[in-house]
């Protein structure tokens, strides 16, 4: 390992020290990758660490370890199968790893170059065992470019970044490129906002730089509140070092000497390895004063999110910045004029910045190339719900939202129908399998009724109630809204109300005529983008699932079976055992029949509280 | 009082006197106290030269503020679209039940603080319950009842490992 | 000076102005409720919605803040814009069906009444318009009150719910509400102003003469303090002449005489200038 010196005074000096760590000669290195990111911690990976650590030493000891390394990593994407494990050089990709496998990896692979191929992935189709992750079809269709370091490198090491190519796009632009010809750069690759909006980001970033008066600021926004998605969580925890490069390049462009990173509350491991990350670039040089020794000087500051989905819009963010609550304000002059402090603000979405690097190193016209007319590069998305493939995906815009459930998401689970994509978070629309082959990019998103978003795709299944998901999401965000404008406020508030009735089966002929109407005034009144978009879950629902309102308002029925007392429940008599479990757990004694012969639910007395159902071992509890 | 205002003391430069910083502030007192003791809030209020006002905003928008003393435990229930689709809302519905307290409250005997929180980006995972900073998988109603009975009460090591999963 | 057309008629206007500037300089009415000359523009009621002409398309705007930078062109009148503002006074009839301010303004606007059910709780009608709040902040310079909680729970109040310390009891906030949600309870036999619904208190100055209150005690320690008084105790200070009060002689009596008739109510004030007037 090449430890860095304390500061590189000039360009030529880090280039030294980057060239020397890439052709550092790894033959005969064997390494184990583990990833430590939030989901394979929550599965013990942490303690998997522990243990190959062990391994190494007991090996060691008997001369046996020559150059092995465990590197923890941040995610590799398969979350469904973590914790994940895997061995270089051969690249075996282990998942669903338990602590009593360790010692048999480490003989049969680390050191005896053998797979273990219980551990291996098993296609689903032709029942092959994969030692490959490339040869798994949820790697296979993704095209990875903002995650293409994530779960190779360890992330709170600088230099495996630098060894990785890191920070070679920032050199490259502090010693070839105007800020002018780093905006132009992105312009051709025609990069977009990926925090939801999709504003063109050299249009923003021209804006801010031209903007009279400064200091000017950028931010990285990784605040991620929609519920269900976890690409900025995994970006920053994986890779915090290409954010930082991206804002670097930013900065340059723009003309910024301070720079925010905003991250949400719920991720403290996000936070920990970012502060890692800063205070090790700053350490070397490559943040501060006369950043390699060039007249650049930037910095870049972390902030915690106060726990308010908000924030994740620019004006609410900054004010959290400033330290107050976060609310928003009217955006008649744009924050690039006057935002943190009324100063010239860019704030871009933290993975919009981890492309930056990419876009300078191999040109606009490279990035240009992946994607649609309007949509370039790749998008990363939470590909989670009722889906076989949980996990972390990057795909090339333009994709269709069928390869990435049916290809990469291995379809829906447990054999179910597939009903809904929701996309774009809260303020995003439901998609129906009838448009499943629209593509994946901003324009088709909205025009379906949803949109990009920051990249949550939330799988539902027939098992989903529509109304009930429309209901979920008006509730999220009328407990996030905050309360400063009237339609937002009060009209979520209504919206609620109806549904509430709905669901529970009060519903009246007209209340969705009434919802349409609220999202009316929501969609033309509200102050900001989170309360112009609020209404968007329930008018794509009424849009696509209109019959499911229906069933519930005029026949009092669920079709989903989700909603209590939309449905029934009844015993099937050829599976009923009489085993008499749901009788003698039935709190009202709605259940009647004898020993060994099919029991009968008394619907008069029945509650519908779902604890026959619950308890049955042989399913034969129906919802009807 | 003296050790609240040598810490209050400390925070405030540990910010160099920003009051743009006062939201990290604030988080930083809470990691210390485990809450917002009224008390600091005005030390902090009045050594900043802010109005008690604005600290009590802060306090009261973000859903992470505390103003009263949590349990010895930490518990959050993610209610996220995922965990939701997995049943959350039952599982939250069972602990309030079990445990007599209301989301965000704390129980009587002040074992635990229940929070149900947003998404806390382990869909994977789905439904997920955070204790203390472990992340417990797949849990349902009868699983999370059985690890919250499990818990010890107010242990110090308990404490101080919530502490360093805070940080 | 860019022109704004509003519904057809034409006005100039300093470039910053807002659209409702604008407006009013043509006399042209557009209904505010969270709006105030002397406070910063919030926006936050969206009562004063008009439509803006971007030339292919037409955008809902507010007008108070909605800054004048070149020619525009706006619809106050148009069906769009109508049923905008309608659309947001029937949800704020909802939350304060009682209010009779509301109900008034929701007449001139043509709103016969609200077909949504109340589903918030206000405190007294409050429609959370904020101009309790940012006169506070911005005018008296104390923020003794302001928003708590968010979302639906959004309310004003004082530090932890508690009366607060930093009130002066000047009523500012009774003045600018627009739903009379807040008032000024004067409780004579304490001699105290209470700042309602914030249970905040403050001792009231009494007319030295006739026992009348006059108004709070910290109001009237602020004004002296705006006008130079705390510079100007104690009375050597004065005759050095350090205070913008113009000459040393006019100076040596004001404060002592200002102070004594500061302790009468306006009546008694009235009864002694008469007094001396008739008997010099």
């Amino acid at each position: 390992m090449i430890d860095a010196p304390a500061r590189f005074a000039s360009i030529a000096d880090f280039e030294g020290f980057a060239r020397s760590l890439r052709s550092q000669d790894r033959t005969g290195t064997r390494s184990v990758r583990l990833c430590m990111g939030t989901g394979c911690q929550a599965k013990g990976a942490a303690r998997l660490y522990e243990l190959f650590e062990e391994a190494i030493e007991s090996a060691s000891g008997r001369g046996r370890a020559g150059n092995i390394e465990v590197k923890p990593t941040g995610c590799h994407g398969l979350c469904q199968r973590s914790p994940i494990v895997v061995v270089e050089p051969a690249g075996i990709f282990y998942q669903q790893v338990e602590e009593p496998d360790v010692a048999e990896i480490f003989r049969e692979t680390v050191l005896g170059g053998r797979a273990v191929p219980r551990l291996l992935y098993q296609d689903p189709e032709s029942g092959r065992k994969l030692e490959a992750a490339e040869e798994i079809p949820f790697y296979k269709v993704q095209q990875r470019i903002v995650l293409s370091q994530n779960g190779r490198i360890d992330p709170t090491k600088i230099t495996d970044y630098i060894a990785a190519g890191g920070y070679s796009a920032l050199v490259k632009a502090l010693t070839s490129m105007t800020p002018e010809e780093v905006i132009a750069e992105v312009e051709v690759a025609g990069l977009r906002g990926r925090g939801g909006g999709g504003f063109p980001t050299a249009r923003k970033w021209r804006s801010c730089r031209s903007a009279a008066g400064g200091p000017k600021y950028v931010i990285g926004n990784g605040d991620e509140g929609d519920p269900g998605a976890y690409m900025d969580r995994s970006l920053m925890e994986g890779n915090p070092h290409s954010v930082i490069e991206g804002m670097l390049i930013g900065a340059y462009a723009i003309g910024s000497e301070k720079g925010y990173i905003y991250v949400r509350n719920e991720y403290p491991l996000a936070v920990k390895y970012l502060r890692t990350a800063i205070s090790q670039a700053q350490e070397i040089g490559l943040l501060g004063e006369n950043i390699l020794g060039t007249s650049f000087s930037f910095d870049i500051q972390i902030n915690r999110g106060g726990g308010a989905f908000v924030c994740g819009e620019s004006t609410a963010l900054m004010a959290s910045l400033e330290g107050r609550p976060g609310e928003p304000r009217a955006k008649y002059v744009h924050t690039v004029e006057s935002g943190l402090w009324g100063k010239p603000t860019n704030l871009n979405n933290v993975e919009t910045w981890a492309n930056i690097p990419h876009i300078i190193n191999r040109g606009g016209k490279w990035f240009a190339g992946i994607g649609t007319e309007k949509s370039k590069g790749t998008k990363v998305f939470s590909l989670v719900g009722k889906i076989a493939n949980s996990g972390l995906v990057e795909v090339p815009m333009g994709i269709t939202l069928r390869r990435i459930i049916y290809e990469i998401g291995g379809g829906i689970r447990d054999g179910k129908k597939f009903k809904a994509v929701q996309t774009g978070g809260p303020s995003g629309g439901c998609i129906p399998a009838e448009h499943l082959d629209a593509r994946v990019d901003y324009e088709e998103l909205t025009n379906l009724g949803s949109m990009m978003g920051s990249g949550g795709l939330i799988v539902m299944d027939e098992d989903t109630c529509m109304v009930n998901i429309a209901r979920y999401f008006t509730d999220f965000l009328l407990n996030e809204s905050c309360g400063k404008c009237t339609p937002c406020r009060e009209g979520l508030a209504q919206m609620r109300h109806i549904l509430q009735g709905i669901t529970k089966g009060d519903g009246q002929a007209g209340d969705v005529e009434k919802l349409q109407a609220l999202a009316e005034i929501l969609s033309g009144t509200a102050l900001c983008a989170l309360g112009a978009t609020a209404a968007n879950p329930v008018l794509s629902t009424i849009r696509y699932f209109r019959d499911e309102y229906d069933a519930h308002i005029l026949d009092r029925r669920c079709p989903a079976k989700e909603c209590r007392g939309l449905f029934i429940y009844q015993i099937d008599a050829e599976a009923c055992k009489g085993c008499g479990i749901c009788l003698k757990n039935c709190p009202v004694d709605a259940i009647t029949g004898e020993r060994k012969a099919p029991h009968v639910i008394d619907e008069q007395k029945c509650t519908r509280c779902g604890t026959c159902w619950e308890k049955c071992p042989f399913t034969a509890v129906l919802k009807v | 009082m003296n050790q609240d205002s040598s810490l209050i003391e400390q925070i405030v430069e540990r910010y160099d006197r920003d009051v743009g910083m006062l939201i990290p502030m604030m988080q930083d007192l809470q990691a210390e106290c485990g809450y917002l003791p009224t008390d600091s809030l005005r030390a902090l209020a009045k050594r900043l030269n802010v109005p008690l006002m604005r600290l009590y905003a802060v306090a009261t928008f973000y859903a992470s503020f505390r103003l009263a003393p949590k349990g010895a435990h930490e518990v959050s229930l993610c209610m996220g679209t995922v965990c939701y689709l997995k049943g959350s809302a039952g599982i939250s519905q069972a602990i309030c039940k079990e445990f007599k307290v209301a989301p965000s409250g704390t129980t009587a005997d002040r074992l635990f603080t229940f929070t149900a929180v947003n998404c806390v980006g382990a869909c994977a995972l789905a439904p997920v319950m955070v204790v203390d900073g472990k992340y417990y998988d797949g849990v349902t109603s009868e699983s999370a009842l059985e690890i919250l009975q499990g818990l010890g009460p107010a242990e110090q090591a308990a404490q101080a490992d919530a502490k360093e999963a805070a940080e | 000076m860019p022109t704004v057309t509003i519904d057809g008629h034409s006005v100039e206007v300093e470039r910053g102005a807002t659209v409702l500037d604008a407006a009013r300089y043509a006399g042209i009415w557009i209904p505010t409720l969270c709006y105030h000359p002397a406070l910063s523009s919030e926006a936050s009621c969206r009562l004063c919605m008009v439509e803006l002409d971007r030339g292919d398309w037409r955008q809902l705007v507010t007008a108070c803040n909605y800054p004048v930078r070149h020619d525009v062109i706006v619809y106050v009148m148009s069906e769009r814009a109508q049923q905008a503002r309608r659309g947001v006074m029937e949800l704020l009839l909802a939350r304060s069906p009682d209010s009779q301010e509301l109900k008034e303004l929701a007449e001139r606007m043509g709103v016969k009444g609200t077909l949504w059910p109340k589903v918030t709780e206000s405190q007294r009608n409050c429609i959370l318009c904020g101009l309790c709040v940012r006169v506070c902040e911005q005018i008296i310079g104390k923020s003794a009150i302001g928003f708590a909680g968010r979302g639906a729970d959004r309310t004003v109040a004082a530090p932890f719910r508690q009366p607060s310390e930093d009130c002066i009891g000047c009523g500012a906030c009774a003045a600018v509400c627009p739903v009379g949600t807040i008032e000024v309870r004067v409780h004579k036999d304490e001699c105290e102003v209470e700042i309602s619904p914030f249970k905040s208190r403050v001792k009231l100055l009494v007319c030295k003469q006739c026992g009348a209150p006059i108004l709070s005690t910290q109001v009237c320690e602020q004004a002296l303090r705006n006008v130079g008084w705390a510079t100007c105790l104690p009375m050597q200070a004065c005759s050095q002449g350090n205070v913008g009060m113009g000459r040393k002689s006019a100076h040596a009596t004001f404060w002592p005489e200002l102070r004594k008739r500061l302790r009468l109510c306006p009546k008694c004030r009235r009864l002694q200038t008469a007094g001396r007037v008739a008997s010099p």
